[in-house]
């Protein structure tokens, strides 16, 4: 990992047409200014994380499992 | 009484009062702003998210108390505003929300719960988000316990 230290109004380059600034430091966290071509997606790394996520939990439950899981639940409900 | 297509459970009618509007869709899922929660009492605690224009978009969910009974929901102002709470207090689950964990299956016998990014729903207004909070430390992949334990007796 290529680690730098920057202040605020700093930046850092990208390649040849990615910017990001630092804007504005407050204690525990940053504020970042981001100037890239249209064509760059930019997310948050955890909307990213929740969006596979939401993709795996949209296609991973199937009838069959969804049958596996009601007969659990109905077992679980006998049991408690 | 409008009729859609479901992706468990044939074709439902439903009231069009009982759709819920997520305004951001769920992401992976932005277009989709639309959803029921499906009444299937054999099913309970756990409750299924319909997309009311996708069939074959419907999310298994688990209330997050039953995962973790002192679970504390804490949102951002930006989410109190997009569900229309009022900003200066917690939201009580099960009173002015109903909070609820997307389930996926790690495999066969195994089914996980995204505590990291719950479902947040305003039962009042019926408006919902998917609320991230890395910085509480919960899992996006947490052990689905209660259907193990079934699976055991």
């Amino acid at each position: 990992m290529l680690v730098i230290w920057r202040k605020a109004g700093e930046s850092i380059v990208l390649g040849d047409n990615i910017d990001v600034e630092v804007l504005e430091m407050r204690p525990h966290r940053v504020k970042l200014g981001i100037v890239a071509p249209e064509s760059i997606s930019i997310s948050r790394k955890e909307t990213k994380l929740t969006r596979a996520e939401n993709v795996t939990a949209a296609l991973s439950m199937d009838s069959g499992l969804i049958e596996n899981l009601l007969s659990r639940l109905s077992s679980y409900r006998r049991h408690n | 009484m409008p009729r859609i297509p479901t992706k468990f459970f044939g074709e439902v009618d439903y009231m069009p009062e009982s759709v819920f509007c997520f305004p951001d869709g769920l992401p992976g899922f932005e277009e989709e702003k639309e959803f029921l929660f499906l009444n299937v009492p054999e099913s309970e605690p756990v409750l299924f998210l319909q997309s009311i224009s996708m069939r074959n978009l419907c999310f298994v969910l688990v209330p997050i108390l039953t995962l973790v009974p002192d679970f504390r929901i804490v949102l951002t102002p930006q989410e109190s505003q997009v569900l229309e709470l009022p900003g200066e207090r917690a939201p009580i689950i099960g009173k002015d929300v109903l909070c609820g964990a997307l389930v996926c299956a790690d495999s066969k016998e195994s089914l996980c719960a995204n505590l990291m990014a719950p479902v947040v729903v305003n039962l009042w207004n019926r408006l919902g988000i998917q609320a991230i909070h890395p910085e509480s430390g919960y899992s996006h992949r947490h052990p689905v316990a209660f259907a193990e334990h079934a699976l055991a007796c």
